[in-house]
């Protein structure tokens, strides 16, 4: 098992040339960092990739993050030409929030299919997203999907009751407005425009874009003033082990 | 691969996965260790742990050199959920890909246990 190594006496002196105490870190090696070097060094080892291939990876991944998405609505609220092109050229819109599709091997990556689509919410229509299938997930614009969002759980249900699972995450929507949910396929990728709350007249693109949350770019929650953060979401077993149908004889993902 | 047959329900054989429970890959569901647990007893508040970042940089890496395509990846990552339900994420989705790898030959268990012995050795020896 892993060595325990835990230096409860160590104070930041300030001496190293800057007097900001030091941000906390684990200083304790676990058993699965352990095994993730040695999955990957065993990968590098065998041929299958290339420690070139790994760090650029690698910094694609650390880039990511759902503040270009954030980015994409805020501007989109306060910029009617802009979310035209949001809807007409999502690819060419998502590069005016700094992100390029096609990154990081000129084709984006065999997860992130160049083809997007943004759905627009309105007072009479909300919009929510999944993957039946898998977890496919704009990668790109949103950052990596929350666990729950890659639970077989939620991939069943939201398609079967997707007014209930919403009202599991404390979205309670009026029986009048209608739901859609859109699926996710090994080719598209889809995010959810929100509709602007009120009390946000005024507001600058920099303060609109702290309230659209990973989550109201999903469809599981509701913009708000004051609600800049989603926060831990209940992730519900399955209650069967998953057996899919077959295998997708033309999957190419 | 060695260990039990102790499948999923009785199941050893899923359609993408072997489910056979695998005893090097049992013996490191240390709950303990996972990121829920160190972190606040660092009182670190990042969300993820830092290898993360690299665990995704490895799939994208082996699906894009086509040693292990993503949705295939998926497909067993699902077969395997109640295999690691013990351990949360995203230390499940490390054990799950490293099950997939050794069951599709990708890479063995003696090899994968003599890799975990020379990296232990190499990050504690920081340690002395």
């Amino acid at each position: 098992m892993a060595k325990k190594h835990k230096d409860d006496g160590h104070e930041h002196s300030g001496d190293h040339g800057h007097d900001h105490p030091a941000a906390p870190m684990v200083d304790e090696i676990s058993d699965f960092e352990i095994l993730e070097l040695a999955v990957r060094e065993l990968a590098i080892e065998k041929g299958l990739f290339t420690p070139e291939d790994h760090r650029v990876f690698s910094e694609w991944n650390d880039a990511r993050s759902p503040a270009a998405g954030s980015r994409m609505v805020a501007k989109a609220w306060i910029d009617p030409a802009y979310k035209s092109r949001v809807f007409s050229d999502p690819l060419a819109a998502s590069k005016e929030v700094g992100v390029d599709w096609a990154e990081p091997s000129g084709f984006g990556t065999t997860s992130d299919y160049m083809h997007m689509t943004v759905l627009e919410n309105t007072p009479k229509l909300h919009h929510v997203i999944v993957c039946t299938l898998c977890s496919c997930y704009p990668r790109p614009i949103l950052g990596h999907s929350p666990y729950w969002y890659r639970s077989p759980n939620y991939r069943r249900r939201i398609v079967r009751w997707p007014r209930q699972v919403l009202a599991e995450f404390g979205l309670l929507l009026p029986p009048e407005v209608e739901l859609r949910v859109e699926d996710s396929n090994a080719k598209s990728r889809f995010m959810v425009l929100p509709v602007r709350p009120a009390g946000t007249d005024g507001w600058s693109e920099d303060q609109l874009a702290e309230i659209v949350t990973r989550d109201c770019m999903i469809g599981i929650a509701m913009p708000q003033p004051g609600r800049t953060s989603d926060g831990p979401r209940p992730i519900h077993k399955a209650s069967r082990p998953v057996h899919s149908g077959g295998r997708p004889r033309e999957a190419t993902q | 691969m060695s260990g039990e047959s102790a499948g999923v329900q009785g199941r050893t054989e899923g359609q993408y996965v072997d489910l056979r429970r695998i005893a090097l890959l049992e013996s490191i569901q240390n709950e303990d260790q996972t990121w829920a647990k160190l972190a606040p007893r660092w009182c670190v508040v990042e969300p993820e742990p830092p290898w993360k970042v690299c665990l995704d940089a490895t799939c994208d890496c082996l699906s894009a050199g086509g040693a292990l395509d993503s949705l295939e990846r998926r497909h067993a990552e699902d077969e395997l959920e109640t295999v690691y339900s013990a351990i949360p994420n995203p230390e499940r989705q490390l054990l799950t890909l490293a099950h997939i790898m050794l069951s599709r030959g990708l890479v063995t268990e003696e090899e994968l246990a003599r890799q975990i012995s020379t990296v232990r050795a190499r990050l504690e020896a920081v340690q002395e």
